[in-house]
């Protein structure tokens, strides 16, 4: 919530500056500074300079507030569903909406002379260019959470193999209640055998099918882009893996060590072996001396090593 | 017991001027050294021979550069360029291959392995994949162990060192040979596919300088095929720089780092240099890292992306995390004495390792078995490594290649399997980057002890490997280690990345392991494209440098010293002044006449106890009052060209139409002169006459015997010299210098010391 919080702190003002109609629509939180803003702005434009001041054509004010409604909706829908995450599921309308929104004030439909207005006085006229930092935002958000990769290509709904998942997702949660009955997941750590076994077939096939999915993505995406699904897949995942191996401890490896120290420690000991055997059989490798044919090669150095030692 | 023939050469004495003394030494001083002895590191062997950096400037070289003209060597000139630019393509589409292979092979490896181990995971009888991944190394190994220990042992290793040897002027048999390329090549991959603790970079560097000495020669004498190109090139001295551009090349190729090739190249061999060659060994260096990045860039789908100029990408180091502060500056100087002390340790393991290879593991089915033991062990230790952590990471998207969840949580991975169920390139680029946290220290301790020894062990294997990323892999994991523990001492007040002391371990153990200095840093800069790391790894690496010398000397040295390369330093031995030329040479000199009998020619040549390569040449005179000068000097493979082309004196006299010989007919002989066996000479040709004046070089060098072993040396090692001729002041023979007479004082420990001759 941390940026979201941070940029409507900086769009407040601005806004408020800018359109005073929309000021309202800002959010509920006034604070001293922001009527201090407004009542600057008031001033402003009851001092009545047109062209200092262009007055915001109709249109555009109205595509402005639609946008300034979607944003709020998205965000007020991202921080509902940021956990569990469900992002993609449920906001992907809101997203779709405010895309349209921002397009349409990228397109500038206004019936003035000069077509481009719209999108030149909300977007480009001033230092802080507050809608295009949101539609930003907004973008990078949807972007990180890589929903797309779990929507239909049109991005109108889920893709198939996501409702798949999340069905074999739901169903093992609700597994996992049925199971757990009558008894608390913190009272008894280790007795949890009735889940493991009951709900080890919906696990599985729902491991399987995250490893399937994972799989086609890393092959049909490019290199590093799209390595991750999107975040609700994740989570879900994340959050079945960690109650199935954390919280009811089912998945417990067969630990062979007594095979795996004996067959290791077979292996360290060849090179023993082997080095000891070289060494006891193996002809050492003698060097033949050649004698050089000089005048003096021993007395010289010695009489060198003489000198200097 | 010695030779009958030193002790009779010994007798000969007599013709020489001698002062009485030395005779009396001489006779005095008992040589009862024993004939065998154990390989030891001071010994020098036989079996290398200089190369001629010095060209012959005889009659038919001087008539051969008179009829060039201006335009002619403007030719040449070009010729040399597009050489250049061919070394650089090739050399790139060479790594791009071994990479390309290597990530699939290895690949396929890990999935089959990883895929092993879930199944096994579950069910039980992990036992099973730990003997699959111990059985898939160590028969990968085999192959790749295979063909260097049996068909081509000169591939074995890095490379870098044998390289260092050519461009210093030693002939290593085989070294720059087509045959030694392929054999390079695929056991590089076999062995980086086989798990060990290995990297393909260094052999990059032996690749590049094969493929530079095969380009320039224009013809393959392993394939028997002459394209009748670039014969110009056909001697020691131009190959010589060619090579170092595709020394060059290979480290461009390998890192991404075309200054650092040419630095390296600079560093390493360099003797002899100017600035034109400088400039062409860069832009072979620049094509090589260009075509890599390109053709690695299309096959990975991003055709002008570019983003891979090297095998091994140390990825970006410029976010603000990674900034260093100059407070760290005391920290990155107390790592590079952390790595010059954990060198110095690698490298006097892997010393007594290599003694022990050679003297004990010398036949090659048993330097196989032992290559196939270190693979098996690896996979173990790597096994046991994974299996005993229970350090256990949440998976982050497909930043992690193979995870492996053994006995983790579902949806999360054992995070010693990022660094052991790897490729080691991986491995190092996961240490650098991985966010904060994504090991813990125990991980990282246990893997840095385990890998030291690995790499340790490995390296001096019959299998072409590098050191480079090994060391890169330890010091990056001790490295991150500190970053570690730094933060946890100081209560995270230093908001320092770990990645970044990762890569400053990573260079100061790799600074302490090889002591290269200058080409170093600047690869180590070029492959973290980060300008600013210049300094920091600059002193980190001197550090090390200065620590590790202090122990024990590089490995590349210490490899060098062990196979008795007479390796010549760039100076004489600091305390070496009081010895004389007189001292140095050996004596007597074998000498031919101006106008010599063929049948002493070719006895000369076959006397298998004097396997000379140079004679000097003595003015012809039957009169015994005239002193005999020296008057030139000639080669054994130009006397076999000779007697191969029956260039006799009364030959020329009965047939006036026979061709001159030309220096074409010295440069297709070159380099594979034949043997003097395989040439044939009757008995009526053995009376036969041969004329040297126009064959020899009728100007050697030569030296007093009063001049100082320095200044010997250092006339030797600036002209690049095979023989140099010692006379009196009449200009009478006495003795000859050649590498190996210089090359065995070398200062030990207890100053100076001579090693002896060895037959190997």
């Amino acid at each position: 919530m941390a940026p979201l919080r941070c940029l409507g702190w900086v769009l407040m003002p601005a806004l408020a500056l800018a359109l005073l109609g929309l000021a309202a629509a800002a959010g509920p939180r006034r604070t001293p500074a922001l009527e201090l803003a407004e009542e600057l702005a008031e001033e402003l434009w009851s001092a009545g300079l047109p062209g200092d001041l262009p007055e915001l054509e109709p249109e555009c004010r109205s595509l402005l507030a639609a946008f300034a409604e979607g944003s709020a909706a998205l965000t007020d829908c991202l921080g509902r569903r940021a956990r569990p995450v469900r992002l993609c599921q449920g906001c992907h309308g809101h997203y779709r909406r405010l895309l349209a929104q921002y397009g349409s004030i990228a397109r500038a439909v206004g019936n003035s002379s000069e077509s481009h207005n719209c999108a030149k006085s909300i977007l480009t006229s001033d230092r802080l260019q507050i809608v295009v930092t949101l539609s930003e935002f907004f973008n990078e958000t949807w972007e990180a959470a890589n929903c797309a990769n779990c929507l239909k290509n049109n991005s109108e709904g889920l893709s198939n193999s996501t409702e798949e998942f999340l069905d074999l997702f739901n169903k093992s949660l609700t597994c996992f209640e049925h199971n757990l009955q009558g008894q608390t997941v913190y009272l008894s750590p280790n007795n949890h055998t009735e889940v493991c076994k009951n709900c080890n077939e919906t696990y599985t096939k729902l491991n399987d099918l995250y490893n399937h999915l994972q799989r086609m993505n890393r092959q049909g995406g490019e290199s590093g882009h799209s390595a991750h699904l999107c975040i609700d897949v994740e989570d879900a995942m994340n959050i079945t893996r960690k109650l199935w191996s954390r919280t009811f401890n089912c998945s417990v490896p067969c630990s062979d060590t007594v095979p795996v120290i004996a067959v290791s420690s077979f292996i360290l000991f060849l090179p023993i072996v082997f080095y000891l055997s070289s060494f006891l059989h193996s002809k050492q490798k003698k060097r033949i001396l050649i004698l050089p044919k000089r005048i003096q090669s021993n007395a010289s150095l010695v009489n060198i090593q003489e000198k200097y030692s | 017991q010695l030779t009958p023939s030193s002790f009779l050469r010994i007798g000969q004495l007599s013709n020489v001027d001698l002062n009485e003394d030395i005779h009396e030494l001489e006779t005095e001083v008992p040589r009862q050294r024993p004939n065998e002895i154990p390989h030891n590191e001071k010994l020098l062997s036989l079996k290398y021979e200089s190369l001629d950096y010095d060209s012959s400037e005889n009659q038919l070289f001087l008539e051969e550069e008179r009829r060039i003209n201006h335009a002619a060597f403007r030719t040449v000139e070009i010729k040399r360029w597009v050489i250049c630019a061919m070394i650089g393509i090739l050399t790139g589409l060479v790594a791009c291959f071994i990479d390309i292979v290597v990530e699939n092979l290895a690949g396929l490896k890990y999935r089959v392995v990883k895929d092993n181990i879930d199944k096994f995971t579950a069910k039980g009888g992990l036992s099973f994949s730990l003997l699959l991944w111990a059985t898939l190394n160590a028969s990968v190994v085999m192959v790749g162990s295979v063909i260097v220990a049996f068909i081509e042992p000169v591939a074995a290793g890095s490379g870098i060192p044998q390289i260092k040897c050519y461009l210093n002027g030693v002939k290593i048999p085989h070294v720059v040979r087509l045959k030694t390329l392929v054999i390079k090549v695929c056991g590089v991959i076999l062995s980086v596919v086989g798990g060990l603790a290995v990297g393909k970079e260094g052999p990059m560097i032996h690749s590049g300088s094969v493929i530079a000495a095969g380009i320039s020669q224009g013809r393959s004498t392993s394939l028997k095929r002459d394209f009748k190109i670039f014969e110009y090139f056909r001697r020691d001295t131009e190959k010589r720089d060619f090579v170092s551009a595709g020394a060059a090349a290979g480290v461009s190729a390998a890192f991404g780092a075309p200054v650092g090739g040419v630095l390296f190249s600079l560093e390493e061999g360099a003797s002899f240099w100017n600035q034109f060659l400088t400039w062409r060994i860069f832009f072979a260096s620049m094509i090589s890292t260009f075509t890599l990045n390109s053709v690695l860039s299309v096959y990975h789908g991003n055709a002008w992306d570019l983003s891979s100029p090297g095998l091994i990408n140390f990825g970006r180091f410029d976010n603000e995390k990674m900034g260093y502060t100059i407070q760290e500056i005391p920290i990155f100087i107390f790592m590079g004495v952390v790595g010059g002390i954990l060198g110095a340790l690698f490298n006097a393991l892997n010393y007594w390792l290599t003694m022990f290879r050679i003297r004990y593991i010398h036949r090659p089915c048993l330097q196989v078995v032992e290559a196939m033991l270190v693979a098996a062990v690896t996979a173990t230790v790597g096994f046991v490594m994974i299996y005993c952590s229970r350090d256990c990471q949440p998976i982050q998207g497909s930043s992690v290649a193979y995870p492996l969840q053994l006995f983790c949580a579902d949806g999360e991975y054992n995070s010693m399997a990022t660094a052991f169920f790897n490729t080691p390139e991986k491995s190092v680029v996961n240490l650098f980057h991985d966010p904060p946290g994504s090991y813990n220290p125990m991980t990282l301790g246990m893997f840095t002890l385990m890998y030291f020894f690995l790499a340790c062990w490995t390296y001096g294997l019959t299998v072409s490997a590098g050191v480079f990323i090994p060391s890169l892999l330890i010091g990056a994991a001790w490295g991150r280690l500190f970053g570690i523990s730094l933060s946890y001492l100081t209560k995270g007040s230093i908001w320092a990345d770990p990645g970044k002391y990762a890569l400053m371990g990573a260079a100061a153990q790799l600074g302490g392991i090889v002591r290269m200095t200058l080409s170093l840093t600047v690869i180590m800069m070029e492959a973290t494209g980060n300008v600013t790391y210049g300094f920091p790894i600059m002193l980190v690496l001197m550090t090390a440098k200065i620590v590790g010398d202090y122990f024990v000397e590089g490995l590349y040295d210490m490899h060098i010293q062990l196979q008795s390369v007479p390796f010549l330093h760039w100076e004489a031995p600091v305390t070496s002044h009081s010895l004389t030329a007189r001292e140095v040479m050996s004596t007597p000199v074998t000498c031919l006449r101006r106008i010599e009998r063929v049948g002493t020619v070719v006895d000369i040549l076959s006397d298998t106890s004097s396997n000379h390569n140079g004679f000097p040449v003595v003015e012809s005179n039957p009169d015994t009052t005239q002193v005999a000068g020296l008057r030139g000097l000639i080669l054994r493979s130009q006397l076999i060209v000779l007697l191969k082309h029956k260039v006799f004196v009364e030959r020329a006299n009965l047939n006036l139409v026979q061709r001159r010989l030309k220096l074409k007919d010295f440069r297709d002989a070159y380099p594979r002169f034949p043997p003097i066996q395989s040439i044939h000479v009757s008995q009526d040709e053995r009376e036969c006459m041969i004329d040297l004046s126009e064959f020899m070089n009728p100007s050697p060098y030569t030296v007093p015997q009063e001049a100082s072993l320095p200044r010997v040396f250092k006339l030797f090692r600036a002209l690049g010299l095979r023989h140099l001729v010692v006379v009196d002041n009449r200009n009478e023979v006495v003795g000859m210098v050649t590498r190996k007479d210089l090359a065995r004082y070398r200062l030990g420990k207890e100053g100076l010391e001579e090693l002896s001759l060895a037959q190997t």
